[in-house]
């Protein structure tokens, strides 16, 4: 209480000493001495009139009883300046470019899995990575609102600019009960670990294959997610939420609110200076004619549509579409190109090959590559980490643990644009994940190794006959894909980060050839990338 | 299938979910202090009428803590929330009250108690840039290396518990009237002792005791910090070197949690003797509570030699 009374004493005092300079300057023309000496009297006892009964005032304030209980405005002997600038929201800019180069090339498509934007790898040579603009605040006691822009700065071209998040959320004290909050929106949901978090955050330059794979990156549908802590001694919560079905694994949702989510976790400590925290979730939705390519958030249900009606009637302009839908997938002009070439040479054997070969084949494998698939998409995940500081200092020193695994059941079929007559049918489970490990050294600089491995699903053989599918055969040996990687970085503070990655990819990979025995290869890729991440303005506490 | 499954996992975690809510609450005042020293205060004016639970411990750096799950189960059933405020836990803590989402701990509600708001705050800085390193806008945030800051606190403390347990109100101004006769006499008896290290000239480490020194009327030389946060530069260090040797320095005083590498740079230099100081309660085993916490420190400062820096006979810098 003493700082408030200093502070009003010291506002009072200093009003009264520039109110009689002014009076004192105004009447400086040219007044008589006698007047100005009545002149000050004057204000002399008007302003001692004032400060007793300031004085009394404050007598009467210190008197009077404490209210203790009474929460504080403010922070006491700070003035509170209202100016506009001090409601707006929190601004973040992450700064992220990086080197890259590998043995193989930009594309990562590995068997069985449709690829798109998010998974491929990064640009070979010197590039921007994924800088992000995140704005955020109170909008008022109940919401809390967010959004991430993403900038994907391609070399030579316009900046594409994503909304990677625009959610509000509840504040405690929106009337919800203790423990519960909503999110709706678009936001990085609940989704094992690294789903929630944003990428400049991760521990390593790109995402593990599991992710590139099931969720190009991460799962952002537009929807809402409620959540709940439990009142229990140990930290458990569980969440579900709705979405839209717009984001890979899902697309091109009728109803809009076609895809489902629920998870549970649990967490706590072991010893003085380490936690642990297991989760399981699961995503369930449907998916309509969706393609590998960037993001599909509804707009994509039309232009199918449109290429389903087409491919019907004539297949040259099946082919075209096709070809569309490539380039929305590859933004690098000159892979395009290499891509075309290869496709329409691989779509000729294929015809020899059926038509000469004989009635035996592996099923529209194009259409596991470059198809659609329409059907149930379920997906499971489990994740689990563990860190430990031997101090408790975590800046200091510290070692993380973290893995987590992905099941997806992929129930329909898949099929190339306009040749729906002639669909692969898939029911199969296919599964992947990564387990890692961090450490840190000392303040600046840490160390740590990654493993990953991808199952592809059981692709159909079957037998042809005249040009269409009879049934199930036989499954190609289709081995996992596998990825490691080394990492060491350098952190300066809390905002500014260097790293330099080794990363090993052996993928499984569809050859587009006659011969049955080669369908398959694998793809060694070597990589270097050097990136820095740095991040200007807010920066949002990351959980654990 | 799929769907059915999923519908069925989701009624099951809200059929979960509300049969664990509707258990009763516990009789007790839960209060999650951030730091040792108000799960301390808290025990002390709380005794058994409340459950403390303290988000760190004593050899923690209370600026980073990781918002681990275990902090947020505990913050999602506290009825008071006692922590240091002036931006100490603002890179943890938000995200905790967030999560947790316990509407009576919340700023405005009796159950949200930040020291700092409560007590003078010192070094409130007149810039704030991200290159002057972790400075706080609202002053030095360790409010609690002061006992006369104990002393308003614990009043604060007894009445906030008063107006969420308004059955046991009495019985908190009880306790507090009995811990402030307590209180007064050890801080008459530190008063006392200081008296001899008034005026002492030391280096810290970092800003931590801005607090001690003020009631101490101790003289801070310098900090190894050229900013607060950032750890010590060798430039800076060789600085703070030349500036001990033309000033007469008692010591170096380090928290017991700081990484010890600085300090001894400059000791084995300078020929300093380094002090560590407990930087709250539980940072040694014999650091039990506040009394003991201030008397260590006391002890721990009483021991420096009185031997002057520029004295000549020094070992010269090597290298």
């Amino acid at each position: 209480m003493r700082t408030i009374f200093q502070a009003l004493w010291a506002t009072g005092f200093s009003f009264i000493v520039a109110c009689v300079a002014l009076q004192a300057h105004a009447q400086d023309a040219a007044p008589t001495a006698e007047e100005l000496a009545a002149e000050i009297q004057a204000i002399k006892q008007e302003y001692e009139a004032r400060i007793q009964a300031l004085e009394g005032q404050l007598e009467a304030m210190s008197t009077a009883p404490a209210q203790p209980a009474q929460p504080m405005a403010s922070p006491m002997g700070r003035k509170t300046a209202t100016t506009d600038n001090v409601f707006n929201p929190a601004i973040g800019l992450v700064l992220d470019a990086r080197y890259s180069t590998h043995s193989a090339d930009h594309d990562f498509n590995p068997a069985g899995f449709q690829v798109g934007h998010g998974s491929e790898r990064p640009l070979e040579g010197l590039a921007l990575g994924h800088p992000e603009l995140a704005l955020s605040g109170n909008v008022d006691d109940k919401f809390f609102g967010a959004a991430t822009i993403a900038m994907d700065a391609h070399p030579g071209e316009s900046v594409e600019l994503a909304l990677e998040e625009l959610y509000v959320q509840t504040l405690p004290g929106a009337g919800l009960p203790d423990g519960a909050r909503i999110k709706a929106g678009r936001a990085l949901w609940t989704f094992g670990y690294l789903n929630e978090i944003h990428l400049h955050a991760d521990d390593f330059s790109d995402r593990p294959l599991p992710y590139r794979a099931f969720l190009h990156e991460a799962f952002n549908d537009d929807g809402l997610e409620l959540s709940y802590v439990l009142p229990t001694d140990i930290y458990a919560e569980v969440g579900g939420g709705l979405f839209r079905g717009g984001d890979f694994p899902f697309a091109n949702s009728e109803s809009g609110t076609s895809t489902l989510s629920a998870y549970g976790r649990i967490g706590g400590d072991f010893g003085r200076n380490g936690a642990w925290r297991i989760g399981a979730y699961m995503l369930a939705g449907e998916a309509h004619h969706r393609s590998g390519g960037a993001h599909d958030h509804g707009h994509g249900g039309e232009e199918e549509e449109h290429a389903h009606e087409e491919g019907e009637d004539a297949h040259d302009h099946d082919e075209e579409m096709h070809h569309d839908e490539d380039e929305e997938m590859h933004h690098d002009h000159d892979e395009e190109m290499h891509h075309d070439e290869d496709e329409e040479m691989h779509h000729d054997d294929e015809h020899l090959h059926a038509e000469e070969e004989g009635p035996f084949e592996w099923a529209n494998i194009d259409a596991f590559v470059d198809g659609e698939f329409s059907g149930d998409v379920t997906m499971y995940a489990v994740d689990a980490r563990l860190t430990w500081a031997p101090t408790g200092n975590p800046r200091e020193q510290e070692m993380i643990l973290q893995g987590e695994v992905f099941w997806r059941v992929e129930d329909g079929m898949y099929s190339l644009p306009g040749e729906y007559d002639t669909p692969s049918f898939s029911d199969s489970t296919s599964m992947g994940f990564y387990v890692q490990g961090i450490y840190k050294l000392n303040r600046n600089f840490r160390v740590g190794a990654r493993y990953a491995r991808l199952s592809p699903p059981d692709i159909p053989a079957c037998v042809l006959h005249e040009d269409h599918c009879e049934h199930d055969l036989a499954t190609p040996n289709l081995d996992d894909s596998v990825a490691y990687a080394v990492m060491a970085d350098w952190t300066n503070s809390e905002f500014s980060r260097i790293r330099l990655q080794y990363n090993r990819e052996e993928v499984h990979k569809f050859v587009h050839g006659p011969d049955p025995d080669a369908v398959l290869f694998v793809e060694q890729d070597d990589q270097i990338l050097v990136q820095y991440i740095m991040s200007l303005g807010a920066h949002a506490a990351h959980t654990f | 299938m799929h769907r059915f499954l999923t519908r069925a996992l989701i009624a099951g975690c809200l059929t979960a979910a509300a049969a664990l809510s509707a258990l009763p609450a516990s009789a007790e005042v839960r209060v999650f202090a951030c730091e040792p020293e108000w799960a301390s205060l808290a025990q002390e004016v709380g005794g058994g009428d409340v459950t403390v639970y303290s988000a760190t411990h004593g050899g923690q750096d209370p600026h980073h803590i990781r918002a681990r799950p275990s902090l947020i189960a505990q913050i999602r059933r506290a009825d008071l929330l006692f922590c240091s405020g002036a931006e100490l836990e603002i890179g943890w803590l938000p995200v905790l009250m967030q999560r947790g989402a316990r509407i009576g701990i919340q700023p405005g509600q009796p159950g949200h108690l930040m020291a700092a708001e409560h007590v003078d705050v010192l070094e409130r800085p007149a810039v704030i840039d991200r290159s002057l390193g972790d400075v706080h806008a609202s002053g030095n945030p360790h409010v609690h290396v002061d006992p006369r800051n104990i002393r308003v606190l614990a009043s604060e403390l007894a009445a906030r518990l008063g107006a969420i347990d308004p059955d046991r109100a009495d019985a908190y101004q009880t306790r507090l009237a009995d811990f402030h006769a307590r209180w007064d006499n050890a801080t008459a008896e530190w008063d006392a002792r200081a008296e001899a290290l008034r005026g002492t000239p030391l280096i810290v480490q970092h800003a931590y005791w801005a607090y001690l020194f003020d009631w101490l009327g101790l003289e801070r030389v310098a900090s190894m910090e050229r900013v607060a946060g950032i750890p010590p530069s060798a430039p800076f260090l060789q600085e703070v070197l030349a500036h001990s040797r033309s000033t007469d320095v008692k010591a170096i005083i380090r928290a017991n949690y700081e990484p010890t590498d600085a300090a001894e740079w400059l000791s084995e230099r300078s020929g300093l003797p380094i002090v560590e100081l407990p930087s709250t309660v539980g940072s040694y085993p014999e650091v039990s509570d506040l009394f003991s916490f201030f008397s260590e420190i006391l002890t721990r400062l009483e021991a420096i030699p009185d031997q002057s820096a520029s004295v000549p006979g020094f070992r010269q810098p090597t290298g």
